[in-house]
């Protein structure tokens, strides 16, 4: 909100003989001439060119009106009560605030002042909180000369008692413009409460196949954030690292639930949403690399938020890393070191943060670069990763190179940085993205779901034309493709005794490159899997339009990547192409 | 904050607005004819608020929506029960609402396109739109002026008295931006009054600018050949190309002075026949106002922008247009009569509303006007206007074609749109205009464009259409020009002309050495659609899939799939094809020189040199001076002894002890998150070029620090991408590049005394054209390290593009080189491990 946006607020009366008269008005002379000491020399605007829309016809009573005129922005609210007890039956008042034109967010003010709109109405109605002071007011004016003087009148010298209203309009403007919020007290039974609410975008819609990732510590707020039970269940899960659908498993709520609960949370700009982390994905550097690498407090943010806090596993690698001949079985294990480091790293820095938690599964939601500075700051905790080193990874990453490989290929730079955390900052911060990848049906494949389900289809069709489509991605694909096979059989092993956290990254997206050599070699298997899944393969066809990526398949049907992938396969003609 | 946003004109209704002495102030005429009530439309935007409808947020967006609805005294009910009767019969005519559905779906603003389960919600939404058959209900009585005899008493669901009375404002909004809004519909017009004088115009002086219309140009009547008209026609594509340029205040748009946009050009053209007539016309003018009114219902966020928007290209040019047409023909108020004289006599049949609009657009142009600008403009379009026979012009809420950066999940979606940084605008003085290099690509099919042309251009069709069929995106417009023998500034003007009015976009020329990839901001939903369209135009080739397939593996140069040289023309031509529906972007690269600890090492063993001659020879000085002394004579000494050449030994023990003072202070300063501290420190090089590069460090770390938005944490921004790529295609103004905080705070101080590659680590000379001094010297040091004399030579000029923002493979075109030749270079300057290399679009 910005600070004393409310250049003026007045009350406008219409006058069955008088006409539309401004009876108070916060400053003195900001919208009619006034001899108050303190008055402003001249109006903000022309009053008598905007009366018909202070005071406007009954059709457009009771609604927000605003208009601009003067570069100022008046918001007004006119409010028309018929009721015998007044004069020509009608009262009509208008309670408008004015503010510069071009303020951004001026909503915000239009639904303070309907809600004082409708409050005043409410007070008149009931005892005539307006009308009863208002005799008082009128007589003034017909004393006094000059209509500014009326304005004033109500406030100051005319009546022995001070206006209420007059009182109110001060209040209203004072408050809002330095605390954007008031509690007026009326009388013994009302109060008028306002606030100045920040307009919000709408939230985006959220995917089973979003990772959540909070950006402030909600566990640290003394009140529980939200009554919502679903919330409430939810939020411990929230770690950067579980997808909305896994979130919705580990909490046991329901998912559409889950994702409501999340979009609340973005839309109070609390939380943002990442992809699902792990070897297999594809990242590749934005437009924004540019000013990672001019800005350098960025980089230094990004060194303390991607630091390993325990060296010892960085030592390793790197020995690792200058023996980087060794054969593909070692490399799979330094694959599944590095992942084991994301994991240690979350783990130990939730260590250090869960003396001040209670609850240490809370712990786990510190996992965003603010929150996090603290329990990594520790200067003694490692070397410094420099700026270029940084960049440079940064930079290494592109289309085409499954994380895995760019692993390998960097591992001696890697020394002593966080993986997960290192491509999450890049995502956060935009310098990253995330090249999906979407399985698109092309126009033989209608004919082939129809057979298939039909159960005609003979197991040895999909393997050998999958095997030729393998052939040529390879030739389209080049040299990129991993020359490594790390059999996922052992890495999942490897993972599933693991405790939670790196296992529930890898779960739904199994890192295993497409277009292997054993994916070729392997027809037999991939036959085995067509036959037992020719029904299951249906619900696949769906996703084949290209606007589900690979993520979004996997969480939906629960399967890994690479299962994902052989169905896709499978199910006819298919183009794997990545964005 | 302001993202960009998709186009989205948010326009519901337009609205003409008479005030005569005859007739007092009159709803003249609206369309569509069965305009959405205002409280309809105040509750279709809910969601747009809120994204779900089931989401509760705090502010009172559904309260305020039902409030609306009880406080229009039952109105609201008799139009829903009304909609349930009349749905088919007013679909027929009041087209609007699917219209809008339609485009709120492509929408990512709105409510409509972020949820798929909204469209019901819209259909809903749209049924309520509908609700506005207030035209069939007898409601006399009310109308006080009109003495009951409307038939039609409602439009947007007011009383069109009061509507009238609302809409006719005092003389002091005369040429100003009338914005009036009634809960969260808006309405946006510009009054246009007579003079006192009873004209409506001032008495021509001058001609103020000789201005050919520019936006006749939009209907690509491009007058060439003309001699003459060259001039004027350039001026005025200056003046179309900067239609934002007004620096987001709103005097430009209060002003209405300037004689640019639409109705300028024709009062050079035609003023001096018509100003006779039309004053001897106005001699009593019955009209005294008139106001077009746009009906807008912006959400809650985007309301400045729209507004703006709306006013600045469409209103305040139509409303001047029409008022450039009143001055020379009364035409406004001679068409005004028509319409209200067909109304008032198909109110007296008691005719259908949609019949009658019908027959008054049939008859009258202006009437038609207004709603060829509703269906063009609603539906972000480009709106071809003709008034009469001799001036036409063309309306349009410019969009952006491109986007340098990708949305992010949460951020408003632009599928589809061309990611690119090549329209980023580099603020640097010494850069051409990329125009000259820039290749264009048409975005729809030459032929097509010309037949377009063909059919409402008058005589220099042929001209014309010479010139866009010599256009191909494989060709830069300097080649193009060349080649055809067309004047460059011909061609940079059309290309203008044809990106200002979204016919075509200026690209790198295509080439096959150009590497591609499928754009991230591909929209996939169009695949379905794209892929027959594709299939008829290349049905001999791989279909788009495999082609989309073939370009998201590793980047490589389009070459490489090209399978025989008899393909590559078609390749290239599905590259384009890919290109314009923004499948694919160029992966651009760019680069920064990387300096190493080495030639850190030998730059600084250069300076400690220096500076102890230098220091030896004031000492020399010094001795002339004062020959009495002793020491002086020792220092003379020495400092022949040093200047004699030998200087490596004897030197580090003559300042030993100062030496070792600012070694400490060179240690310290190592890490370079101690760059502050540098600033002042006693340890300042004395050589000149020590010394300026501290001053030149410690001024822009403390300036450039609040200027960069990296501040701002994740916490704080909704992800909203802190990054200057957001402000630099909206503003053309950047600020120049922030010096680079980076290297100069690693740069040590000459005097540490081994100085071996150890005490330095490497940095990146982030913007080599603004390097200081100890940057330049390591630039020049590292050319100086080329073995290739081609290189050395080079070198400079490679530098000039080695700052991050420039790709490298425009240098080619730029520098005039071979493209291969350049490629060799950098290549030779990569083999050394100087540079560090990204690659985006």
């Amino acid at each position: 909100m910005p600070t004393r946006a409310i250049k003026s607020i007045f009350f406008t009366r219409f006058h069955h003989e008088k006409g539309s008269r401004v009876l108070h008005q916060i400053p003195e002379g900001s919208i009619t001439p006034s001899r108050a000491p303190s008055a402003l020399a001249t109006p903000l605007f022309d009053f008598d060119s905007v009366t018909t829309y202070l005071i406007p016809t009954q059709q457009f009573c009771d609604r927000l009106l605003t208009f601009c005129t003067n570069h100022y922005r008046v918001i007004g609210y006119p409010v028309c009560i018929r009721e015998g007890k007044y004069s020509r039956n009608e009262f009509i008042f208008n309670f408008a605030v004015v503010l510069e034109e071009a303020v951004a967010d001026w909503v915000a003010y239009g639904e303070v002042v309907r809600k004082l709109g409708r409050l005043l109405r409410g007070l008149e109605e009931q005892g005539g909180f307006l009308s009863s002071e208002e005799e008082r007011v009128w007589e003034d004016e017909g004393w006094s000369e000059g209509r500014g003087e009326g304005a004033g009148g109500g406030g100051r010298q005319g009546g022995l008692v001070a206006s209420k209203v007059y009182a109110l309009c001060e209040m209203v403007l004072e408050d809002l413009n330095n605390y954007a919020e008031c509690m007026i007290p009326i009388d013994d039974s009302n109060t008028i409460n306002l606030k100045l609410f920040p307009t919000h975008p709408p939230p985006p819609p959220i995917y089973p196949h979003h990772v959540p990732l909070l950006t402030i510590s909600l566990d640290s707020l003394t009140s529980p954030v939200s009554s919502d039970l679903t919330l409430t269940r939810v939020l411990p899960f929230i770690n950067g690292i579980h997808s909305v659908s896994h979130i919705a498993q580990l909490a046991d709520t329901d998912l559409s639930l889950t994702r409501k609960a999340i979009q609340h949370l973005v839309y109070y700009g609390c939380l943002i949403l990442l992809d699902i982390f792990s070897f297999g994905a594809v990242y590749a550097p934005t437009a924004e690399m540019g000013w990672f690498v001019t800005d350098q407090s960025v980089q230094e943010e990004c060194a303390r938020y991607v630091r390993v806090p325990h060296i010892q596993f960085g030592k390793g690698s790197m020995k690792m890393g200058s023996e980087s001949e060794r054969g593909g079985a070692e490399r799979t294990s330094i694959i599944t070191e590095a992942s084991q480091r994301s994991d240690v790293s979350i783990s130990s820095s939730s260590t250090t943060t869960t003396n001040t938690n209670t609850n240490p599964n809370i712990a786990l939601n510190l996992t965003t670069p603010t929150t996090i500075f603290d329990a990594l700051d520790h200067p003694s905790t490692g070397p410094k990763i420099s700026s270029e080193t940084l960049i440079m990874l940064y930079a290494s990453l592109r289309q085409g190179l499954p994380l895995k490989s760019w692993v390998l290929e960097n591992l001696p730079l890697l020394h002593g940085i966080d993986i997960r955390r290192f491509i999450t900052f890049g995502i956060i911060k935009g310098i990253l993205y995330r090249v999906h990848k979407y399985a698109i049906a092309t126009s033989t494949f209608p004919a082939s779901s129809n057979r298939s389900p039909a159960g005609g289809l003979p197991p040895s069709l999909p393997s050998s034309s999958s095997v030729h489509r393998d052939s040529d991605q390879s030739t389209i694909r080049g040299t990129h493709t991993p020359q490594h096979p790390h059999p996922s059989q052992s890495q999942s092993r490897h993972l599933s005794h693991k405790p939670s956290l790196a296992s529930t990254a890898n779960v739904f997206t199994a890192p295993t490159p497409h277009g292997r050599p054993d994916e070729v070699q392997g027809p037999r298997l991939e036959s085995l899997i067509d036959e037992r899944d020719i029904g299951a393969g249906l619900p696949l066809v769906k996703f084949l339009d290209g606007m589900h990526c690979f993520d979004e398949i996997c969480t939906e049907l629960g399967l890994g990547e690479s299962v994902v992938e052989k169905k896709v396969k499978g199910a006819g003609e298919v183009q794997i192409v990545y964005r | 904050m302001s993202l960009p946003l998709p186009p989205a004109s948010n326009l519901h209704a337009v609205l003409l607005i008479t005030k005569s002495r005859s007739l007092g102030p009159r709803l003249v005429f609206h369309y569509p004819p069965l305009s959405p009530s205002a409280a309809a439309l105040a509750a279709n935007k809910a969601p747009a608020w809120f994204g779900n409808q089931t989401s509760t947020g705090s502010i009172d967006s559904h309260s305020s929506s039902s409030d609306w609805d009880s406080s229009t005294e039952n109105e609201g009910a008799e139009d829903d029960v009304e909609v349930g009767s009349r749905t088919s019969g007013g679909r027929g005519s009041g087209r609007t609402s699917a219209s809008h559905r339609d485009r709120d779906r492509y929408r990512p603003g709105g409510g409509g396109a972020w949820g798929r389960q909204e469209n019901i919600e819209d259909d809903d939404a749209d049924l309520d739109g509908n609700g506005t058959g207030n035209g069939f209900r007898k409601e006399n009585g009310d109308g006080k002026d009109k003495g009951g005899d409307y038939d039609w008493n409602t439009v947007l669901g007011f009383k069109v008295d009061a509507l009238e009375k609302m809409l006719c404002p005092s003389k002091a909004f005369n040429k100003r931006r009338f914005e009036l809004g009634v809960e969260s519909i808006v309405f946006v017009g510009a009054p246009m009054f007579v003079r006192e004088d009873a004209l409506w115009k001032k008495g021509r002086r001058k001609k103020k600018e000789k201005v050919l219309d520019p936006d006749l140009l939009a209907n690509l009547n491009i007058e060439e050949g003309n001699g003459d008209s060259k001039s004027s026609v350039k001026g005025s594509g200056s003046t179309v190309m900067e239609p934002f340029d007004y620096p987001q205040g709103f005097e430009p748009g209060y002003g209405h002075g300037l004689m640019s946009g639409a109705a300028s050009g024709a009062v050079s053209e035609a003023g001096s026949d018509t100003r006779s007539n039309s004053t001897t016309e106005n001699a009593a003018p019955d009209m005294t106002m008139f106001n077009v009114v746009f009906v807008l219902n912006p959400p809650a966020l985007e309301y400045q922008l729209r507004v703006q928007e709306m006013y600045d290209n469409v209103t305040r040019k139509y409303a001047k247009a029409l008022k450039y047409e009143q001055a020379r023909s009364q035409y406004v108020w001679k068409e005004s009569k028509k319409i209200i004289d067909i109304k008032q006599r198909a109110k007296e049949n008691n005719e259908s509303v949609s019949a009658t609009w019908r027959k008054i657009i049939n008859t009258s142009a202006l009437a038609k006007s207004i709603a060829i600008m509703f269906d063009a403009i609603s539906n972000d379009k480009i709106a071809h206007v003709h008034f009469d026979a001799t001036f036409s012009t063309s309306f349009q809420i410019p969009q952006q074609d491109s986007i340098p950066y990708l949305p992010s999940a949460l951020e408003p979606q632009m599928p589809g749109l061309w990611l690119t940084t090549s329209n980023v605008v580099i603020d640097d003085n010494n850069d051409a205009p990329m125009t000259q290099h820039a290749a264009l690509l048409l975005l729809e099919d030459a032929e097509t464009l010309v037949k377009e042309l063909e059919g409402d251009a008058k005589g220099n069709a042929t001209a014309l259409a010479y010139y866009i069929r010599a256009i191909i995106p494989t060709k830069s417009l300097l080649k193009i020009s060349v080649k055809h023998n067309i004047q460059a500034q011909d061609m940079e003007y059309i290309a203008r002309h044809l990106v200002y009015w979204r016919r075509a976009r200026l690209i790198a020329p295509l080439h096959p050495r150009d590497t591609y990839i499928v754009s991230p901001n591909a929209d996939m939903s169009a695949l379905q659609a794209a892929i027959p369209s594709y299939s008829v135009r290349f049905p001999t080739l791989p279909s788009l899939p495999k082609i989309l397939s073939m370009l998201s593996g590793t980047p490589r140069h389009f070459r490489t799939f090209i399978p025989t040289n008899e393909h590559r023309e078609a390749y290239m031509e599905i590259l384009a094809w890919l290109m314009r529906g923004g499948w694919v972007t160029q992966l651009r690269t760019f680069a920064w020189v990387r300096v190493t600890a080495e030639i850190k090492a030998m730059v600084a063993q250069e300076m400690e040199r220096e500076v102890l001659i230098k220091k030896a020879e004031e000492a020399r000085r010094e001795a002339s001076d004062t020959d009495s002394l002793t020491e002086s004579l020792y220092s003379d000494k020495r400092s022949s002894f040093l200047s004699a050449g030998r200087p490596s030994t004897p030197l580090r023990r003559t300042g030993r002890r100062e030496m070792e003072d600012e070694n400490m202070e060179a240690s310290t300063i190592l890490s370079p998150r101690t760059g502050y501290g540098w600033r002042g420190s006693p340890a300042r090089p004395a050589s000149d070029a020590g010394s300026t590069s501290s001053n030149r460090t410690a001024i822009p770390l403390s300036s450039a620090r609040p200027a960069s938005p990296s501040q701002i944490t994740p916490q704080q921004t909704k992800v909203h991408r802190p990054s200057p790529l957001h402000l630099k295609t909206t503003s053309p103004s950047r600020p120049p590049p922030t010096f680079s905080p980076t290297s100069p705070s690693v740069a040590p101080g000459p005097p540490s005394p081994p100085p071996s590659p150890q005490n330095f680590t490497p940095s990146l000379v982030l913007s080599p054209q603004k390097a200081n001094s100890i940057e330049a010297r390591w630039l020049e040091k590292i050319g100086q390290r080329f073995e290739e004399p081609e290189l050395r030579e080079h070198w400079p000029m490679l530098l000039r593009y080695l700052d991050g923002k420039h790709a490298l493979e425009d240098v080619g075109t730029r520098e005039g080189l071979k493209r291969k030749k350049v490629a060799a270079l950098f290549a030779g300057v990569k083999e050394g491990g100087w540079l560090v290399i990204v690659r985006h679009w």
